[in-house]
């Protein structure tokens, strides 16, 4: 638990401890709340990422800013036929990984997912569970990657 | 029963979401929900609606199988389904899994089924009712099928072998990327595990999303039979084997030949490509 930050470790500590009925109820009230991280008018930010490939089933947007202390705030924008276990992740990510360090999201490993998901939901045809944080941290990776670059 | 027939063999199985609109309450029916979207059922479904999920309930938990008889059984009890029960099944993706669970019922020799032309997506862009209140349908009594009546409806590995050896027709429903080997999962998937890409030698290809408009729903007759009677030369007595990956998109092709073009001989092969990419020693044909 000690290697995820803050917020997310917290969200992974309260799934954990839900019986798999509500676990699933929680799920799906993180994925009915997907539409609140879609970008703000008015906000800028640092990367933008919009794409469909064959990773997922619908267009993802990524919108990522990065605040003085080299903490990442995510924006994510989904399609309409992404999957309701995706809505979910995208809620959970960008409340659990708010304000987490640049390094601490490329440092993230992903065995997080089935202790909120549970296995049972984790098979075949929902995989793109993992896209989200595979896209942001590709996201991260390119800010970087720009970073140094700019840095010489 | 529908209004959107277009001379279809079997009109009476496919409904239309105006008809299913009307008759949410008709008695000795059930509306069955199946999805590829594990959650989708739960964040609201057609009122009134049931949950039948193709791997938690269709699916054998240990062997790559279907359920036993009594299973069976058991789950349409459960549901408020009997033998009498007519059942009306839609879902996701095209209905997909809506297929899937029609054939699966078929396979307990569960005749009494329709399915929603168009699905849940037509059913939601119409800004039809959902709800999130699952119904809780009295027990009912459903006597275990004497059998599985797989030999009918359904293929396997040897069956579909025997096929491509004697040159009878075999429908890939998959993409055409798959079809030539060229990628090895859907496009828009990721990898489901096989090891080689390709079809089954002499296989003809024809994508389930050829039998339907932008809409989901079936074209007509008439176009269906210019597609499979005289694309693929179908015979109407001839043994059919449709596959895919793992047998939710030849289901809907299934669907299609059986019930809308009234082809009798007509068998799904659910191992489909996860099993034959997979297996030492299938002959495997790329073009």
């Amino acid at each position: 638990m000690s290697d995820y930050p803050p917020k997310l470790t917290a969200i992974i500590a309260l799934f954990e401890s839900l019986p798999e009925e509500e676990k699933r109820e929680n799920l799906i009230a993180y994925s009915e709340q997907a539409k609140k991280h879609e970008p703000k008018p008015g906000e800028a930010f640092d990367l933008e990422d919009v794409r469909k490939d064959e990773e997922c089933t619908d267009t993802v947007g990524v919108f990522l800013r990065v605040d003085a202390d080299k903490g990442a705030h995510f924006r994510i924008t989904l399609g309409p036929q992404v999957q309701t276990l995706t809505k979910a992740m995208t809620s959970i990510l960008c409340k659990g990984l708010d304000g987490a360090t640049l390094d601490e999201i490329m440092a993230l490993p992903a065995d997080f997912v089935p202790k909120i998901v549970g296995g049972q939901l984790v098979r075949i045809r929902s995989q793109t569970v993992y896209y989200i944080l595979t896209r942001m941290k590709g996201a991260v990776k390119v800010f970087l990657n720009r970073l140094r670059a700019a840095q010489g | 029963m529908s209004e959107t027939n277009y001379a279809y063999a079997h009109p009476e199985v496919l409904v239309s979401t105006e008809w299913l609109a009307e008759h949410l309450e008709a008695p000795d029916t059930r509306i069955v929900e199946s999805n590829e979207d594990v959650l989708l059922y739960s964040t609201g479904h057609i009122p009134g609606a049931v949950h039948i999920d193709w791997r938690d309930d269709l699916q054998d938990p240990l062997v790559r199988d279907y359920i036993e008889p009594e299973t069976f059984a058991a789950l349409c009890a459960k549901n408020g389904i009997t033998p009498e029960t007519t059942v009306i099944f839609y879902g996701d993706k095209s209905n997909w899994w809506a297929c899937y669970a029609l054939w699966a019922f078929r396979l307990f020799g569960h005749t009494k089924v329709k399915l929603v032309d168009g699905g849940r997506d037509k059913w939601v862009k119409e800004g039809r009712a959902l709800t999130k209140e699952k119904p809780q349908p009295a027990m009912a009594e459903y006597p275990a099928p004497a059998k599985r009546f797989d030999a009918d409806i359904r293929a396997f590995y040897d069956d579909a072998l025997a096929q491509s050896q004697e040159g009878l027709p075999l429908i890939d429903v998959r993409s055409p990327g798959e079809f030539r080997g060229e990628i090895t999962h859907m496009p828009e998937y990721p990898q489901e595990g096989v090891l080689r890409g390709g079809h089954i030698p002499g296989a003809k290809s024809v994508p389930w999303k050829t039998a339907v408009r932008e809409d989901g729903t079936f074209k007509p007759a008439t176009e269906l039979a210019g597609i499979y009677a005289v694309g693929c030369e179908l015979k109407s007595d001839e043994n059919i084997i449709a596959y895919c990956r793992i047998g939710e998109r030849s289901s809907h092709t299934w669907f299609v030949l059986t019930y809308l073009l009234g082809y009798e001989k007509v068998r799904n092969y659910d191992g489909s490509w996860t099993e034959w990419g997979n297996r030492v020693r299938a002959p495997i044909e790329r073009s």
